[in-house]
């Protein structure tokens, strides 16, 4: 099958500043393990041809779509849509970009979230490379929202990663919230938080 | 006196685009002219200075359904400017990837066209989502193949629509035996059913190919037997997979290629004097409106050998294996010729695959900012690239996409039909015109209210 029980489709360009912020979803949410049952797609702006007209709903229970949207409100601001909420279109393009058509169809067999990014920039037609940071901000909390929506324990794995921004902490020494850590830390020399607490890699 | 009838937007087709039609009194063109209302995008401008790794994944972005001509053209440009050699068996897996997003486009378009033609024997159109027979069948067969060849295609390209494995120098993995089987499984059931398909199709264009008549938003026209002539001539770089300046008998020369200016070729400014409400989708532009394709056209006008030519399955069966069919029936024909081509080319790949051979080249040179172009045969035709890399970056890169040499083509094409058969004709060239994206917009109590194309 070509799409397991659960798609996270990413849309949009990133040649267009945020429209850029679905794939760039994509890319945050491809570091973390994820299980077998779910398949995060960068569609770019290929997803009512090549994803939203082939899902089986027979097989595929959830469609998350992450893309940019205008909605009124603060760039990088988050909010989650149903396909309800979308403008309705004509089909009249199986190529173009055409939310509504492919989705009204399925809407009714397979739970559809659309996750919208108030966008600072959409530069179109001119080519422009990178979110604005407002945009790039919203990344990780959509990252947790998706995987919360996707039943998946994060825990402290996304500290790991580079893309999301670490809690601040007022003073003191970060060794000394977690005693377990600095032994781990002291004994490997890594010394990192993130690190795992009972010092198996140390080894 | 000649009468102008402006069909825009044309539909079923990938982005945006019009059609300027002089037609006579019979409502015959005497003169179209189909041109790309989608704003050009410094695409060339934006790559300057990008090392030459990042280039095939900015050109990649460029549009939303030929991703992969796009990655494997770019990275084989920046190849034939840096003079690297790749391995066979990274050839073999490009090779694979391209034949399943030929498949994929083939069956894609298949759905396109189906709503102009009828099912032989009657006077009733098909309607490719009906849940009748026998179009049910064949609807279901289209997206089997659509699925088997997308397959195919994520696990030769690592993605199946923006293609992450491709790189310079070859590829970033190799596939696994199991991998292997799969993808000769899958094209094992895509032949079968690509073979089934072919034989449809062809009965489905030669039974419009036999009528006298075909009805468009009410109106009954006559059929020409020229529908979709025109001599413009033919470009094609490879049967199949494409050819670069790296090769020993490269099939596409920079110094026969010129670029004119819209302003050179397309008619000046004109009063739309006819509609059509009922014409569909929405009628056609109302009468009185202007038109101004020299001003309107967003698309040079490329030139090979002076002339600008026709790319794309047609032009692939004609230059290398002597297809002579002329006009819009025998251009679809000739792609669902290419159905069991795509396949049987996979399943040769895949037989010849060496899954424990390396990939990536041995050396990468970071180039001296020599030109390299690299012509892949995309679905709708030569997808040519071209640039310099120096010392890693890129100086220049240009890209001459498919539609770009069809559109004078076509307009051409169209003279001699009806203008009802107008998009008809140009659907015949399964047209991609960079498409923009969409957004939607919010009225003043910040409620969503209609989806805005952003140009």
């Amino acid at each position: 099958m070509l799409f397991p029980r659960v798609v996270v489709a990413g849309c949009g360009n990133s040649l267009f500043a945020d429209d850029g912020y679905g794939p760039a979803v994509v890319e945050a949410l491809q570091q973390v393990d994820l299980p077998d049952d779910v398949k995060v797609i960068d569609v770019g702006l290929g997803g009512p041809h090549f994803v939203f007209t082939l899902l089986d709903p027979e097989v595929t229970k959830r469609l998350i779509i992450v893309d940019c949207a205008d909605f009124g409100a603060e760039p990088g601001t988050l909010a989650r849509l149903r396909v309800e909420d979308l403008p309705p279109g004509a089909y009249r393009d199986a190529h173009s970009w055409d939310l509504a058509e492919p989705l009204q169809r399925l809407k009714d067999r397979i739970e559809i979230t659309i996750i919208g990014c108030q966008p600072k920039r959409v530069s179109a037609p001119e080519f422009e490379m990178g979110l604005t940071e407002e945009v790039q901000a919203a990344i990780p909390k959509t990252v947790s929202y998706i995987l919360k929506e996707i039943g998946v324990e994060n825990g402290t794995a996304l500290q790991d990663s580079g893309h999301l921004h670490e809690e601040r902490r007022h003073g003191g020494d970060t060794r000394d919230d977690c005693p377990e850590t600095r032994r781990a830390g002291d004994a490997g020399g890594t010394g990192e938080t993130g690190a795992p607490a009972d010092g198996s890699q140390t080894g | 006196m000649s009468k102008v009838i402006e069909i825009s937007p044309t539909t079923r087709h990938e982005g945006h685009s019009k059609l300027v039609l002089k037609v006579d009194d019979q409502g015959i063109i005497e003169r179209g002219d189909w041109l790309s209302i989608t704003p050009v995008r410094g695409i060339e401008r934006l790559a300057v200075g990008k090392t030459y790794e990042q280039v095939p994944k900015i050109a990649s972005r460029v549009c939303g359904i030929c991703p992969i001509a796009h990655t494997l053209a770019a990275v084989e440009a920046m190849e034939a400017s840096m003079g690297v050699y790749i391995p066979d068996d990274a050839y073999l897996l490009r090779v694979i990837l391209q034949c399943a997003n030929r498949a994929h486009s083939i069956a894609l378009h298949n759905i396109l066209s189906l709503p102009d033609m009828y099912i032989p024997g009657t006077d009733v159109k098909i309607n490719p989502f009906t849940p009748e027979e026998p179009v049910r069948s064949v609807a279901k067969r289209i997206q089997r193949i659509r699925e088997i060849a997308q397959t195919i295609g994520e696990i030769s390209g690592g993605e199946c629509i923006h293609p992450s494995n491709p790189r310079i120098g070859g590829l970033y993995t190799n596939v696994t035996p199991r991998a292997k089987s799969k993808m000769y499984d899958l094209a094992k059931e895509g032949l079968a059913l690509a073979r089934d398909q072919m034989e449809f199709m062809i009965a489905v264009f030669r039974n419009f190919q036999k009528r006298d008549w075909s009805e468009v938003g009410g109106m009954q026209v006559a059929i020409p037997a020229t529908l979709g002539y025109h001599n413009q001539g033919y470009m094609a770089t490879d049967p199949v997979y494409g050819s670069s300046s790296l090769d020993a008998d490269p099939k596409w020369d920079p110094a026969r290629w010129n670029e004119t200016r819209p302003w050179d070729w397309y008619m000046g400014e004109m009063e739309i004097t006819d509609d059509y409400p009922n014409y569909p989708i929405g009628g056609t532009t109302p009468k009185g409106a202007k038109a101004w394709p020299q001003m309107e056209a967003c698309t040079g006008v490329p030139l090979y050998d002076g002339q600008p030519v026709e790319v794309g399955p047609r032009a692939r069966l004609a230059v290398f294996k002597g297809y002579d069919e002329k006009g819009t029936i025998g251009q679809q024909i000739a792609r669902q010729m290419e159905y069991t081509d795509s396949f049987y080319k996979i399943i040769e790949c895949l037989d010849a695959l060496n899954t424990s051979a390396s990939v990536l080249a041995d050396e990468i040179p970071q180039g001296d900012g020599s030109l390299g172009w690299a012509a892949n045969e995309a679905p709708r035709g030569s997808d040519v690239h071209l640039a310099r890399v120096k010392d890693g970056r890129v100086q220049y890169f240009s890209m001459l996409v498919p539609t770009t040499w069809n559109f004078p083509t076509c307009s051409r094409a169209l003279t001699g039909a009806p203008w009802q058969l107008a998009e008809v004709v140009m659907r015949g060239y399964d047209p991609c015109v960079s498409c923009a994206t969409h957004m939607i917009v919010v009225d003043e109590d910040n409620r969503l209210v209609a989806e805005k194309l952003i140009q």
